[in-house]
C-alpha cells in the first residue's frame, strides 16, 4: 500500500464546458473533488504535476491529500480523461475519502515466473484477460497491485482468481465465478504466403465483376 | 486481406473523415499499440502489408490486434472512359481512420522489439503514427 500524496490545487468557482477550457488555457487541468456527502468541489491541477503524477503509475490506486484553499481534503482518484490524440491528461475526477471507507478499485495485476511456465517456453503466448481486476477494499488499504504467479501453466491452462494470494480485507467485486486473469494461448500459426494471397485476389476480383 | 464477407450496398459514398476519433483512443487488449495522428483512409493492402512487417519483426512471438477494419468499399471509373455513366466499379476497401485512433496493438514482447515492429508497419501506413505504451501500473 502506497503512503497518501500530497497534491496542491487551487479552486475553481466555473464549472462547464467553457470554464473548463479557460483553466485549461492557464496551463491547468479542471479536475472534481465528489462524493462523501458533501457537494462536489471543483478544482485545478497543475497541468505538468497532473500528467507526472498520471504516467508515473498507480495514480488510481494511491491516495492524495488534496490542499485546496487552506483545506486538506483527502481522496482517491477515480477516473482521468485523455486528450484523444495528444494522449495529455483533460481532467480528473477525485472520491472525497471518509474515515474507514471501503471503495471499489481496479488493482493491476503483475505477471510473474513466466520462465516457470512450460507453456510459455514452448512458444505460448501470455494473453492478459484482464489487465486489472477490480476489488473492494478498504480505502487506507489499497494494494499497489496484485501478483499473478504462472508457474507450472501449459498451453491454454489459465490464471484465475483462486490462484492469487491476496491482502486481508481485499476481495474482488466479482465472488460467484472463479474468473479467469490471463491464459497461455498456442504459438501463432505461420502467416499466409505472398502466394496464397496472389492466388486468392485475382478469383475475388472476377467475382467483384460479376456482380456489376 | 481483410474486407467485409457480405454488404448491404455494392458501393458507398466518398465520406469524410471529421474531427478526432470517436472510439478506439485508449489500448484495449496488447500492452503497445500505434495511434493514428492524421485522418485518412486505410486501405486493406496497407492494413495487411503492416501487419505482416509487425508479425515478420515480432518473429512470430507475441500476439498483434488489428483496430481498424476495412469496410468502405472504394469505386474508380475504369481508364479512358468518359465522365457520366453511373458510378464505376468497386476496386478496393478501405478503413476511414480518424487522428486519434488506435489502428494495432501488440504484445508478449519487450518493449525494443515492438517499438521497432510498430515502426516498421507505421512505414506502410500513409499518415504520421504514434507508439504509444499502456501507463506503467
Amino acid at each position: 500500500m502506497a503512503s497518501p500524496k500530497a497534491l496542491k490545487a487551487a479552486s475553481r468557482e466555473k464549472v462547464g464546458k467553457g470554464a473548463a477550457r479557460a483553466v485549461r488555457r492557464d496551463n491547468q487541468i479542471p479536475a472534481v473533488i465528489y462524493g462523501g456527502g458533501e457537494a462536489p468541489t471543483p478544482i485545478s491541477l497543475d497541468f505538468k504535476i497532473a500528467n507526472q503524477l498520471v504516467y508515473a503509475g498507480h495514480f488510481l490506486t494511491t491516495v492524495f491529500e488534496i490542499e485546496v484553499g487552506g483545506k486538506t481534503i483527502r481522496a482517491l482518484p477515480r477516473d482521468y480523461q485523455l486528450d484523444r490524440v495528444k494522449d495529455t491528461v483533460v481532467h480528473i475526477d477525485f472520491l472525497r475519502l471518509n474515515a474507514g471507507q471501503t471503495v471499489r478499485v481496479f488493482v493491476p495485476a503483475h505477471f510473474v515466473n513466466h520462465d516457470q511456465s512450460p507453456g510459455i517456453k514452448q512458444g505460448g503466448v501470455l494473453n492478459v484477460v484482464r489487465h486489472e481486476v477490480e476489488f473492494v477494499v478498504p480505502a487506507d488499504a489499497i494494494p499497489e497491485s496484485i501478483t499473478v504467479d504462472l508457474s507450472g501453466l501449459e498451453i491454454n491452462d489459465a490464471a484465475r482468481i483462486s490462484g492469487v494470494k491476496l491482502p486481508e480485507g481485499v476481495r474482488p467485486v466479482i465472488r460467484d465465478r472463479d474468473f479467469v486473469i490471463a491464459n497461455i494461448a498456442p504459438p501463432i500459426k505461420e502467416e499466409a504466403t505472398p502466394a496464397a494471397d496472389a492466388a486468392a485476389a485475382p478469383a475475388a476480383a472476377p467475382a467483384a465483376e460479376a456482380k456489376k | 486481406m481483410l474486407q467485409p464477407k457480405k454488404t448491404n450496398y455494392r458501393r458507398a459514398f466518398k465520406g469524410r473523415i471529421k474531427g478526432e476519433t470517436k472510439a478506439g483512443a485508449s489500448l484495449n487488449f496488447g500492452q503497445f499499440g500505434l495511434k493514428a495522428l492524421e485522418p485518412e483512409r486505410i486501405t486493406a493492402r496497407q492494413i495487411e502489408a503492416a501487419r505482416r512487417a509487425i508479425t515478420r519483426e515480432m518473429k512470430r512471438v507475441g500476439r498483434v490486434w488489428i483496430r481498424i477494419f476495412p469496410d468502405l468499399p472504394v469505386s474508380k471509373k475504369p481508364t479512358e472512359v468518359r465522365m457520366g455513366s453511373g458510378k464505376g466499379a468497386p476496386e478496393f476497401w478501405a478503413a476511414r481512420v480518424a487522428p486519434g485512433r488506435i489502428m494495432f496493438e501488440v504484445d508478449g514482447v519487450p518493449e525494443a522489439t515492438a517499438r521497432e515492429a510498430l515502426r516498421l508497419g507505421a512505414a506502410k501506413l500513409p499518415i504520421k503514427t504514434r507508439f504509444i505504451q499502456r501507463i506503467a501500473d
